[in-house]
């Protein structure tokens, strides 16, 4: 059984311009102890969808349709109070720009020793400030600095205080929404690798959302692609991306291009091609493939029948009527 | 500041009549204006005729006095009527007096900054911290009783908080990428100053002066309450001060001294809900509320 | 500590530009001051001349405002016209009482109005939210001494029940300290109530302002995210955040507080300055007026810096070298 179960999601978003279906018809799984990457573009839907999972979205928005199944239990119709026993418990989340997301009046460590205790009540406060101390260590703060409060951090420090604080309650699914974003290039490595090791350290899950492919072809299992609200490839990550050198096997035309937009260091110098056009207005009913007014290799049937994920082989779906398995004769 | 940001003023009164208590604010701004233009024009007797004999004081209403007398069996009805217009009349002109003077301070040291802005908001920021009314109350005892010379203490004390809010204003637009820009391409400074910046301070200098408008009012009330006021004029608050001294209070004579306390309050009202409103509108952070 | 040693500087200086304000504004602006006290005195010449001697005011700008300086040093505020006595020994007998009320009204104001504040502010959007925010933009243009006048007809007059005048009851003889301070504290409802009304209002606003714009923080998702109880997120993450703008905006409201004492201490024949200020305007008893401004003003510095200091201690990221 999988640890997390999303079926045929579907997350509207209430403006005064109308009703955006910001996710629409997702399926989603995750195994326990598995990396998984969510790619694509600002606007496609993956901090939505990731966000609906502790049902942490904001007023305006609301789950239309679909399930989403944690641990066999459905969680997605739970209200408020509901909810809170799995928050932080079992799914936390590391948040965007960790400089607003910790409370600037409050020291670090009583920011993440906050939800041990809340969680469990049979844990005291010896107990919970040792787990705290522990934790900093994990994520290479000295334990001294407990007592710091987060402007006196740097960047990168502030983002290792939110991953300890993640993993306070040792939970089974640690969402990270854009985590290295904000971060210089030196820093983005260190912080993906001290994730990585965490993740395969204490076996958890982990979903980490990023815009930036480079950074989840290296760490993450799997990775997942979304367009304007609709998975379009997920697979390996060797398979969606190729590896380092080779030729990449990225089959829907979205993700090579999104490839072809990072320059590769062993390749020759080319110019960079970004994608013409703009993400559809997902106010407005979809018909078709929704990446089809931008893609070179539309043919009639994109433009009137919508794609469904097919089965590449070793796990690899892609959502194209183009595209084809590798070891299919062309014509 | 974003697109939806009105600048031109009928966008903004649309805008203000949208939201529920920028609306209040409007509807009981046009009844005041309405009492104070028209009133005196309609009013039955002449405010300051004494009254005949002694049996005419602090008369309750009736015999043609909506609002009864007052303690020189004077007519309290056409008191207030006539009373509104130096209360607004004095507000007004005072915010006047202190929206220009504290937004072209306000304007002056944000742009040029330097050592002009320091000295300005250090004498600003002085006026900030004394305390209001006893330097009103200071500066009215010393220099007299006549109504130009108090709308200028109530201006002069005004002046700081717009210039505060004007100065932050510009500051943020200074450093919009246009103004380089522009002046790269060769615009003067006053060019500049009214073409770039002035537009979009606006809203903010307009929306705050409605504020000044109802604090100003306040602070003609009270000055004139202590003792203050203009002794040949009747304000609101001349006749709540000649309620207070003549014992109106004790002898039970609501009609004298309830009516110019809710005009106060109603004209008071009227502009802090627009002003509200308005400030809403033109700062987008504070959202929707009412 | 740097920032309270920079912060006593400034406030130095402050008294420092407010007495030399003082002495501009009641000295040299309204030219000669014996003239002033003159013709609320009606003095014949001689005494003119024998008062702008003593005064030492037959002497040149600057060394008035040394002498101005000196005097204030010692404690010497001036002689009063209308009580024949030194300004100073009455400004000890009122100073008092004046303190006592504004002591009073603050403490309510400020827990009534943050705490009614706070709450409206995590109900935005509610009912009560609305409500409570058009009951403070009402009270809020309230004339103070208004409120009071209504007070005054309504528990002096027509109900009845609660004093209404000065701070204890006439010719009183009390048997013990008890009784003197429960018949003080009666004659406090009003005068306290007055100022309460209108100011509770600002804080309200002010208060509730900043939880909304804190509630829109990215720390509060946090919160949430956590799991944590409402109360938790609004009162222990959302409530101090919320506390420092209000504290900052408290400088506004001191000045008013002080303008509403002078209000309320006029209504109520409260034997305090703000009372004194009022009669020596009546008599046009200019170096008690003068003194009056003098203290409420460097009171109100004092405030001022007392309220920086508080700030300085509740957030962190102050007092770090700019």
């Amino acid at each position: 059984m999988s640890l997390l179960e999303i079926s045929n999601l579907r997350v509207a978003y209430d403006s005064p311009a109308g009703t955006v279906m910001a996710v629409d018809g997702v399926d989603f799984s995750i195994e326990p102890g598995e990396f998984v990457g969510l790619a694509g573009e600002s606007g496609c839907g993956k901090t939505t969808l990731a966000m609906s999972i502790p049902q942490l979205l904001p007023r305006m928005a609301r789950i239309t349709e679909g399930s989403i199944r944690f641990d066999g239990q459905l969680i997605s119709d739970l209200n408020e109070e509901q909810m809170k026993p799995f928050r932080w418990k079992d799914i936390s989340v590391i948040f965007q720009g960790a400089l607003n997301a910790l409370n600037p009046v409050q020291s670090i460590g009583s920011q993440i020793q906050e939800p041990i205790r809340v969680h469990d009540s049979s844990v005291n406060e010896v107990q919970a400030h040792e787990r705290m101390c522990d934790l900093l260590e994990a994520v290479g703060i000295p334990a001294k600095r407990a007592l710091d409060y987060p402007h006196q951090f740097s960047g990168g420090m502030r983002q290792r205080v939110m991953i300890a604080m993640a993993l306070a309650c040792q939970p089974k699914l640690v969402i990270a929404d854009e985590p290295i974003t904000a971060l210089d290039v030196m820093t983005q490595a260190q912080i993906m690798d001290l994730l990585r090791s965490l993740c395969d350290k204490f076996d958890l899950s982990m979903i980490l959302i990023s815009h930036d492919l480079s950074v989840l072809a290296q760490t993450c299992d799997r990775v997942a692609v979304m367009y304007a609200g609709k998975i379009v490839e997920t697979g390996r990550a060797e398979d969606v991306f190729g590896n380092d050198g080779a030729k990449s096997r990225a089959d829907h035309p979205y993700t090579q291009r999104l490839l072809k937009a990072y320059p590769n260091i062993n390749h020759e110098r080319v110019f960079i091609d970004g994608i013409p056009g703009m993400p559809p207005d997902l106010s407005q009913p979809q018909h078709g493939c929704r990446f089809a007014d931008r893609c070179d290799l539309a043919i009639a049937r994109c433009a009137s029948e919508e794609p469904r994920l097919s089965n590449f082989g070793n796990n690899h779906q892609v959502a194209c009527h183009v595209a084809t398995p590798p070891g299919a004769n062309y014509s | 500041m974003n697109d939806v940001t009105p600048t031109h003023p009928t966008g903004m009164v649309r805008q203000l009549w949208r939201l529920g208590l920028g609306r209040a604010g409007i509807i009981i701004l046009i009844a005041v204006a309405f009492a104070a233009i028209v009133g005196p024009m309609i009013f039955p007797f002449d405010p300051a005729a004494v009254g005949a004999d002694a049996s005419s004081i602090l008369q309750a209403p009736g015999n043609g006095h909506i609002l009864g007398t007052d303690e020189l069996g004077r007519d309290v009805f056409s008191q207030l009527l006539t009373g509104a217009r130096i209360s607004l009349f004095v507000g007004v002109m005072a915010t006047i007096i202190s929206t220009i003077i504290g937004a072209s301070l306000g304007i002056f040291a944000g742009y040029y900054q330097g050592p002009a802005d320091t000295v300005l908001m250090s004498i600003t920021d002085f006026f900030l911290v004394v305390p209001a009314l006893p330097l009103m109350i200071a500066m009215g005892a010393i220099f007299g009783q006549n109504l130009s010379i108090i709308i200028l203490v109530i201006g002069f004390l005004s002046w700081p908080r717009t210039a505060r809010i004007v100065r932050s204003q510009t500051l943020t637009l200074r450093e919009r990428q246009y103004i380089p820009r522009a002046r790269s391409l060769g615009a003067k400074n006053m060019r500049i100053l009214r073409v770039n910046i002035l537009p979009h301070v606006m809203p903010l200098i307009i929306a705050n002066t409605i504020l000044v408008v109802a604090g100003c009012i306040l602070s003609e009330a009270t000055l004139s309450f202590i003792g203050l006021g203009d002794p040949d004029r009747i304000s609101w608050g001349s006749m709540l001060h000649f309620s207070f001294v003549s014992g109106a209070i004790g002898r039970g004579a609501w009609w004298y001294f309830l009516p110019p306390g809710i005009g106060i309050l109603f004209v008071v009202l009227g502009f802090t809900l627009a002003g509200q409103a308005l400030e809403q509108i033109t700062n987008p952070r504070l959202a929707a509320d009412v | 500590m740097p920032y309270i040693a920079r912060r006593t500087l400034t406030l130095l200086s402050s008294i420092v530009a407010i007495v030399t304000f003082n002495f501009l504004l009641f000295h040299i602006i309204p030219g000669d001051p014996i003239r002033l006290i003159a013709r609320s005195q009606h003095l014949t010449a001689d005494e003119i001349a024998k008062l702008h001697h003593e005064y030492g005011l037959d002497g040149s700008l600057f060394s008035q405002y040394l002498t101005y300086l000196k005097n204030l040093l010692h404690g010497d505020l001036g002689f009063s016209f209308t009580y024949q006595e030194p300004v100073i020994d009455i400004v000890k007998r009122t100073v008092g009482n004046t303190a006592l009320l504004l002591t009073t009204s603050t403490l309510i104001v400020v827990i009534a109005g943050v705490l009614i504040g706070v709450f409206a502010g995590s109900r935005h959007g509610k009912r009560s939210d609305s409500s409570t925010v058009i009951a403070a933009l009402v009270a809020w243009s309230l004339p103070t001494f208004w409120v009071g006048m209504l007070l005054v007809f309504t528990f002096g007059v027509w109900i009845g029940g609660l004093p209404i005048s000065g701070i204890k009851t006439p010719h009183a003889i009390y048997d013990n300290i008890f009784q003197k301070w429960q018949d003080i504290g009666m004659h406090l409802i009003l005068p306290t109530l007055t100022l309460a009304i209108v100011d509770i209002a600002f804080f309200v606003i002010i208060s509730r302002t900043s939880l909304i714009e804190v509630m829109s923080e990215d720390y509060m998702l946090t919160a949430r995210g956590k799991g944590l109880s409402r109360r938790t997120i609004v009162w222990g993450h959302g409530f101090r955040n919320a506390l420092l703008p209000v504290l900052t905006a408290s400088v506004l409201y001191i000045s008013a507080l002080v303008g509403g004492a002078i209000q309320v201490e006029v209504v109520y024949s409260w034997p305090g300055m703000g009372l004194l200020t009022y009669n020596s305007v009546l008599s046009r008893d200019y170096p008690v007026l003068e003194a009056c401004f003098l203290i409420t003003a460097v009171a109100v510095l004092v405030a001022n810096f007392a309220t920086d200091l508080l700030y300085h201690k509740l957030d962190p990221r102050v007092g770090v070298q700019k």
